[in-house]
């Protein structure tokens, strides 16, 4: 008992750094290699066997699933684009222009939204874009859009409210990280006798990157996996990546094509954080390939070097 | 020529900035007022009411709905709280800081495949569906914000000030309790303020992990809009919006609000 307690409190770092580590591991990661079992193995009938196969993922590369996952991936890629192209101008604003006393306001207003349910948020525009909608009457009432036109249940309506749920968590980032910028380097860019939009061009945007990266990427993920919106509003019409996974394993229950389907899909996810990643520290990688390579001539330098 | 452009940025930022907040807010603000609209159906204004509130109370399920997801919320928080708490206070003893990155993973990965790896895990072993899956997953994502933001509160600590408390004869625990656990304070707010919603408003891995026997207020809601438009729904809604606004006001009332902006 002695010897238990000793060695509870000689080693209490790892015993604090376990119950983490396992809940990542059993809820993670060891579901990851169960997933990946099922979508390689099938049980065969005749024999009575289990055998590997990769029939799952060479189906579902042949089949429709595949043009379904480029679609959500083109559509995930058009959202992050427009939440970028509105976000950047409310980011700036609200780290450079607004003044003190309205910024917490602001502030506080664009977080409301990010904290407020997703499906509250897609059922208001369920509501606004219906057939009896407050946006359908006003256009129909004006004269834009006849009876028969439905605002609904087509791209239009997915768009219109995902870029709505995904919209602060573009701004926020941006926010952020033009928040700490220190706004001497705009007086100093002006003193130098630019304008201002070569101030922005030259020194407001390369430092804004990893914000406009962190905001592609928060909100570039969750509209790939995304099955709620397109699912209200786009009428159950259109099939995502996330609705098929949704009907694989809650509804056909076809579980060993679900899981190629999601290793697939999520393959995309990947290479674009892996993309960010490279554009991000690429050049510092570069450099120090280079710096390291250079030592390494002059016999000073070493791989641990590079690596570490 | 120079002027006009900058007449023209000077007047775009904010028509731009009131363009987006007008899309942020409409749908909320017409979702708030027609929940109290005295009309079944309609979308034009009929009068004051708050019959939709009334029948929201009186609606059992939707009570044992919002139980549901209050439990799952609460143990949710308390439980990436204190997992991930621990973790990141013993990275720093164990020199392995470097291993906190790897909960990163749980918020970047699309929720899905979460919600997927936990169903066919506890479908594995046959475990049935029910809170401890839900709970799971939520927790899963919670370490994903809970690490990295206490991480980020603990890496600026002195750790003079740790080695002072243990020099002066406080044991590992006391160190902590008195020490570390108060400077922490802020930043475990505001990220189990996170939590709290995240968990509240989840909607993917309640849908995937719940079960038939269990159901979460935004999986319920799902199934409401589903199954037709009803002003109810409206009801619910505004007080998700209450809570939410009330949870927000308290993040920004404590001042810990800029631990929560550069992670989330």
């Amino acid at each position: 008992m002695k010897m238990l307690t000793r060695l509870i409190t000689d080693e209490l770092p790892f015993f604090l750094a376990c119950p983490a580590l396992l809940w990542q591991v059993v809820f993670l990661y060891i579901p990851f290699f169960v997933l990946a079992i099922y979508s390689i193995c099938d049980y065969s009938a005749v024999t009575g066997t289990y055998f590997l196969t990769g029939s799952y993922y060479s189906d579902i590369i042949h089949s429709l699933c595949f043009k379904i996952i480029l679609r959500s991936f083109f559509v995930a890629i058009l959202i992050a684009a427009i939440c970028f192209i509105i976000a950047y101008p409310v980011a700036y604003y609200l780290a450079v222009k607004s003044g003190r006393r309205y910024k917490t306001l602001l502030l506080f207003t664009l977080i409301l939204p990010s904290w407020t349910n997703l499906i509250v948020q897609t059922y208001a525009w369920f509501f606004l874009l219906g057939k009896n909608g407050m946006i359908s009457v006003l256009l129909q009432r004006i004269g834009l859009i006849s009876p028969s036109f439905h605002l609904l249940n087509n791209y239009f309506s997915i768009i219109v409210g995902m870029v709505s749920c995904y919209l602060p968590f573009m701004i926020l980032p941006i926010y952020a990280v033009l928040e700490k910028m220190d706004k001497q380097y705009l007086e100093a860019s002006a003193d130098l006798g630019a304008d201002r939009f070569e101030t922005f061009r030259r020194i407001v945007f390369p430092l804004s990157l990893p914000g406009v990266y962190a905001g592609l990427l928060l909100v570039f993920i969750p509209s790939f996996g995304e099955f709620a919106i397109p699912s209200l509003l786009g009428g159950s019409k259109y099939a995502f990546w996330g609705s098929v996974i949704v009907d694989k394993f809650l509804k056909s229950r076809d579980w060993r094509s679900g899981a190629a389907l999601a290793f697939i899909g999520v393959m995309f996810p990947i290479m674009v954080m892996g993309l960010t990643y490279v554009l991000l520290r690429g050049k510092k990688i570069v450099q120090r390939y280079r710096q390291s390579h250079h030592d390494g001539l002059n016999g000073n330098g070493s791989a641990k070097e590079f690596w570490g | 020529m120079v002027d006009n452009r900058q007449y023209f940025w000077r007047f775009l930022n904010p028509i731009v900035v009131a363009i987006a907040y007008l899309f942020l807010y409409m749908p909320i603000i017409v979702l708030v007022l027609f929940s109290f609209n005295d009309a079944a159906f309609s979308v034009s204004w009929v009068g004051f009411s708050l019959r939709w509130y009334k029948k929201l109370i009186n609606s059992p399920e939707i009570i044992s709905a919002l139980e549901t997801s209050l439990i799952v919320a609460i143990v949710t928080t308390f439980l990436s709280l204190l997992v991930g708490t621990f973790f990141v206070v013993a990275s720093r003893w164990w020199r392995t800081s470097m291993l906190g990155n790897i909960f990163y993973t749980n918020i970047l990965l699309p929720e899905i495949v979460l919600a997927i790896g936990i169903l066919s895990i506890f479908n594995f072993f046959n475990i049935p569906l029910g809170y401890g899956s839900v709970i799971a997953g939520h927790t899963l994502l919670g370490l994903g914000f809970v690490v990295p933001i206490v991480k980020a509160r603990f890496v600026e600590l002195d750790p003079i000030l740790t080695e002072a408390s243990l020099d002066l004869g406080a044991t590992y625990l006391q160190t902590f309790r008195k020490v570390v656990l108060p400077l922490l304070m802020p930043s475990i707010i505001a990220s189990g303020l996170l939590v709290f919603t995240l968990s509240m408003d989840d909607f993917l891995i309640s849908f995937f992990c719940s079960g038939p026997t269990v159901q979460t207020l935004s999986v319920y809601v799902y199934s409401m809009i589903k199954t037709g438009v009803d002003p109810m729904i409206n009801a619910v809604s505004t007080c998700f919006l209450v809570i939410s606004s009330i949870l927000v006001l308290v993040l920004c009332s404590l001042k810990v609000v800029d631990h929560v902006i550069s992670y989330e």
